[in-house]
């Protein structure tokens, strides 16, 4: 079905006025054409009163897609848009431009989700079908009711709160401060530098890391814009993007900060090899994690074994840990330590017990070959178990590529310990608001397109707290938060959306039940007027108060119920258009 | 004073990230592409890893929000020939070679690519030559800027000088007069304060590893050509047809052109385990009876939900079979793979009726010429050379800043996350130069 205009018929509602509706279905490839039936869908919707034309078109959100109503707005054949397409999370925003773009209000639109909701969950077309029309039915209920609303904008408070004094978190002040801004620091510790501070080396090029580190601290710490808060944690966060305020607990008692942008970079905790009995952690002497030994890497505390076995993979891609997912660094910190072990010690016997390795960096496949040509012996298949024998340590393992059960006699297991969330994420996902994945770090809001940004805006992610990752892609990736934390400080105001309640000062009776309801502290009781106010800035449209209120005086814009009670009759019965 | 201005050399996923992060802070920016259209090798893929959502559905609309962003001079077909000056004060040369399509006129109709008269005779690049095209076309139909542009490689006008007898067909059958022969490219100066290079990559040449059979079997494809079949906007609408004919028995092989001494591609391209078992993935989806064999030697599926994406994959039924085939090859027409499979330490043979070659990733085409043209250095393999080894942002030169896969290879989100801090770095070398 090609873009065609559908029959033009008047409305059989009464009282709602601009009826001229144009439906776009989006086939999204085949992503959706593949399960809806596009056509009879539209057939069947262009029979409905106040419906001026039904398009389609393979991908709604590119340019022709766009174009499409942009032309139908700009001729005046629709005066309010409804798209079925993908999940309004990814492209609602990009439709309400399009309405802006041709002077029509943004909110004068309702996106309409039949992939998520139809396509990708039923495999029955016929079904599908049928409920997308039914998604459509209830949204051009709901469209028919809509305001125009106004966005509002609020000054910025130009200055990021950086939670985290590693890596991450250095690296992403560093470029906020020298972007012009300032920087509050809150670090958990006593002294910046987090988990990289005890590495002694880098890979793939073994350069001492302690200068490159200490040098970005010195420049941090001497830097005027800095606030720093050691041995501090965030107790609270309360606001919205541009106008943070933080309350700060640290050694000298509670503190707020004004902040207009937040970057997490919490980092990571090791695995705790303990919870991997088998290998005899705490149990066994001789058996270390790769943190200890890269400190004996450091301080020349080096014992002199005749032979060393490192075991991957402890505590990563272990379901029996709970942890699925690869650690990503550890495979190049045990080829390094490995390599700088044999470089003192030639005559010790390494070997490297794993599962896949995982040399993906730049020049990493590079190093891990140098290891193995510098005698480093990798022995494909974890231990089953670590004993003691004979003043020795045993691993047993089955050799994967021999495919036969094996033993390996040595004097020193270190085993490559994963990383984990820190302690207390959780507690911080709440202060922040912010969700965390299904191994407990915290969520990106797209993993394309936002791997930098969560859910709550103005709120940004760098490092491990993320997710696993090496020493250049966490840099990388925190320049990248200092730039998302920036940039609306640049325009120096933020735009807000206008879905925020508001109180009907004749209904309102001032009982404050409200207030107690809302987790934002959004509503004020104003004396004066005996009813309740609502501070637009910090109200997040959540909508609990509407609810909770037992006049009816609290409405949430684009929400109210004048709106959503028809949609969702227009969900369960026919025959309303 | 800096000049509140940046260069972003590349259109891809990466400049077109770093130069609306930069656009979005309020400041100008020249986005440079060397094609007639935006959007790089993510528009060409069907599918993203491990989520599986539409690589179109992502990027199409950055594609529109980079094309109509006030603050973005996009200039397609055009190549950064020249670099003077330094951080925050660079004068630059732009060489823009002609569209032979008045952009100002062209409405994107089509009705021109229609009348050309190699229409369905050339092959698509954007479809990896599975598809035909004009010699005035757009590469895809979401492509941005919506402006047809002349090939002229193969244009009969420009290659020979005139077009049939009656003179070129697009010319008469253009609505808008937008057609016009006597373009010529033209150099033009602009001053930035920061310079992002994002140039991307290229897959693997197959034709290196002769042993695999590629260009001999019409069986033995590509990933990205794969790709193009899977994608519903590409040459089969979807379907995955082999010779007209839909294959059942697939095999997939791993790193070619990758951790490999034969080719002197050493280096591990990244992201070639995890598109192997998306591509697996939606093989079995389209065709469940399908067998699906992966020859690999580590899988690396590293990144955030990769290793429960792998896991997955596996209980769909795809084999992993670990070892690389050693050759390719046809038996009485019947494609065969020889190899060891080094977990039961024993040679096999198996008929297959596709190979699918999981090629690496290259640097683009004339990446150590532009490195050149900017100061900059490249390494063994042509990959841009970063100043320190842990910050893959900083290039050598002050002000210049790498993103994405032309520092080495990476995965999306990887890419977007350097695109991002290369625009941190650039926006603090022109911070407050607005106006000032």
């Amino acid at each position: 079905m090609g873009p065609r205009p559908g029959p033009w018929r008047s409305s059989r509602v009464q009282g709602v006025a601009e009826a001229l509706t144009g439906i776009y279905l989006c086939h999204c490839g085949t992503n959706i054409a593949s399960t809806v039936r596009i056509r009879e869908l539209g057939l069947r919707l262009e029979a409905l009163a106040g419906v001026a034309l039904v398009r389609d078109y393979p991908y709604m959100c590119s340019d022709p897609g766009q174009e499409m109503i942009r032309r139908d707005l700009r001729e005046g054949l629709v005066r309010r848009v409804l798209v079925a397409a993908c999940s309004p999370a990814l492209h609602e925003r990009t439709f309400r431009r399009v309405l802006e773009s041709e002077g029509l209000n943004p909110y004068l639109y309702e996106h309409v989700n039949i992939r998520e909701n139809c396509s990708w969950v039923h495999s029955d077309p016929e079904q599908a079908t049928r409920k997308a029309y039914e998604l459509i039915r209830a949204g051009l209920l709901r469209l028919r009711r809509l305001r125009p609303l106004s966005p509002t904008s609020f000054p910025v408070t130009p200055r990021v709160l950086v939670l985290g004094g590693g890596l991450a978190g250095v690296t992403a002040a560093l470029d906020v401060l020298e972007a012009g801004f300032e920087v509050v620091l809150v670090e958990r510790e006593e002294e910046l530098g987090g988990w990289a501070l005890r590495v002694g080396r880098g890979f793939p090029f073994l350069e001492p890391l302690e200068g490159f580190l200490r040098g970005r601290v010195e420049a941090l710490r001497e830097h005027p814009g800095l606030k720093l808060y050691l041995g501090s944690r965030l107790t609270g966060l309360e606001g919205f993007a541009g106008n943070f305020t933080a309350r700060i607990e640290g050694p000298h008692g509670e503190a707020t900060e004004e902040v207009g942008s937040v970057i997490v970079a919490v980092g990571f905790q090791p695995f705790d090899a303990r919870r991997k009995p088998e290998y005899g952690y705490g149990r066994l002497q001789g058996v270390i994690t790769t943190v200890e030994f890269e400190e004996m890497l450091q301080d020349g505390g080096l014992p002199e074994p005749e032979g060393v076995a490192f075991v991957q993979c402890v505590g990563s891609r272990d379901k029996t840990v709970g942890h699925e997912y690869c650690s990503r660094a550890c495979c190049m910190v045990v080829a390094k330590q490995a390599l700088l072990l044999k470089q003192r010690r030639p005559e010790t016997k390494v070997y490297v017990l794993y599962m896949d390795v995982r040399a993906f960096g730049k020049g990493y496949e590079e190093f891990y070959e140098r290891v193995q040509r510098a005698g480093v012996i990798y022995l494909r298949g974890n231990p089953g178990e670590v004993f003691e024998r004979s003043g020795r340590l045993c691993l047993r393992y089955e050799d994967t590529l021999l495919g036969r059960p094996r033993e390996l006699e040595v004097d020193l297991v270190v085993l490559a310990v994963g990383m984990e969330p820190p302690e207390g994420v959780e507690g911080l996902a709440k202060v922040l608001g912010v969700p965390l994945d299904r191994d407990g770090f915290f969520l990106e809001a797209h993993p394309k397109l936002g791997p930098l940004d969560t859910y709550t805006e103005g709120i940004f992610l760098a490092g491990c707290c993320q997710g696993p990752k090496d020493i250049p892609d966490t840099i990388s990736q925190a320049h990248g938060a200092a730039a998302r934390a920036t940039q609306f400080f640049h325009q120096g105001e933020v735009v807000k959306e206008p879905l925020v309640v508001e109180v009907d000062h004749e209904v309102c009776s001032g009982c404050r039940l409200c207030e107690a309801v809302c987790a934002f502290e959004a509503l004020r009781f104003d004396p004066g007027r005996r009813s309740m106010s609502v501070l637009e800035a910090a109200c997040k449209g959540c909508g609990a108060c509407a609810v909770a209120c037992p006049s009816g005086a609290i409405a949430l814009r684009h929400y109210r119920f004048e709106q959503m009670l028809p949609w969702a009759e227009g969900m369960l019965i026919e025959g309303l258009i | 004073m800096a000049v509140p201005r940046v260069l972003v050399i590349g259109g891809g996923i990466a400049g077109m990230e770093a130069s609306l992060q930069v656009a979005s802070a309020g400041y100008e920016v020249f986005l440079v592409e060397r094609r007639p259209w935006i959007g790089g090798r993510m528009a060409q893929l069907d599918k993203t890893f491990p989520t599986l959502d539409c690589s179109s559905c992502i990027i199409t609309p950055r594609m529109v929000s980079v094309g109509s962003h006030p603050l973005i001079h996009l200039l397609t077909l055009s190549e950064v020939i020249g670099v003077e000056g330094s951080e925050g004060d660079f004068r630059v040369t732009v060489r823009r070679n002609p569209r032979y399509v008045d952009e100002s006129k062209c409405t994107g109709c089509g009705q021109c690519a229609e009348a050309c008269r190699l229409k369905g005779r050339i092959p698509s690049e954007f479809d990896m030559g599975l598809g035909k095209r004009s010699a005035i076309y757009v590469a895809f139909p979401q492509a941005v800027p919506m402006k047809y542009a002349v090939d002229p490689e193969r244009c009969l006008m420009l290659t020979r000088g005139r077009c049939g007898k009656d003179g070129p067909r697009c010319q008469e059958a253009c609505p808008q007069g937008a057609i016009d022969f006597e373009q010529e490219a033209e150099e033009v100066q602009i001053e930035v304060g920061a310079i992002v290079v994002a140039t991307g990559f290229d897959p693997f040449p197959p034709e290196g590893k002769p042993e695999y059979g590629y260009g001999r079997s019409k069986g033995v494809i590509t990933a990205l050509e794969l790709e193009r079949l899977l994608s519903a906007s590409g040459p089969t609408a979807g379907e995955v047809l082999i010779d007209g004919r839909t294959p059942k028995r697939f095999l997939f092989i791993q790193c070619v052109g990758s951790r490999d001494h034969q080719t002197g591609n050493r280096y591990c391209s990244r992201v070639c385990c995890m598109y192997v078992a998306k591509q697996a993935h939606l093989v079995k989806e389209r065709i469940p009876d399908a067998r699906v064999t992966v020859c690999y030697m580590d899988v690396r599926a590293f990144g955030k939900g990769y290793e429960a994406f792998y896991e997955r994959v596996q209980r769909d039924g795809v084999i992993y079979r670990r070892g690389l085939p050693s050759e390719v090859f046809e038996r009485d027409g019947q494609l065969v793979v020889r190899g060891e499979d080094t977990l039961l330490g024993r040679p096999y043979e198996e008929e297959v009726d596709v190979v699918v070659l999981a090629v690496g990733l290259v640097p683009s085409q004339g990446a150590e010429e532009l490195a050149g043209t900017l100061g900059l250095e490249v390494d063994e393999y042509g990959f841009f050379q970063e100043a320190d080894p842990n910050d893959p942002v900083l290039s050598p030169r002050p002000g210049v800043f790498l993103a994405g896969c032309c520092q080495g290879p990476k995965d999306i989100p990887d890419s977007v996350a350097q695109a991002f801090g290369a625009a941190a770095r650039a926006l603090a070398i022109i911070k407050g130069a607005r106006g000032g």
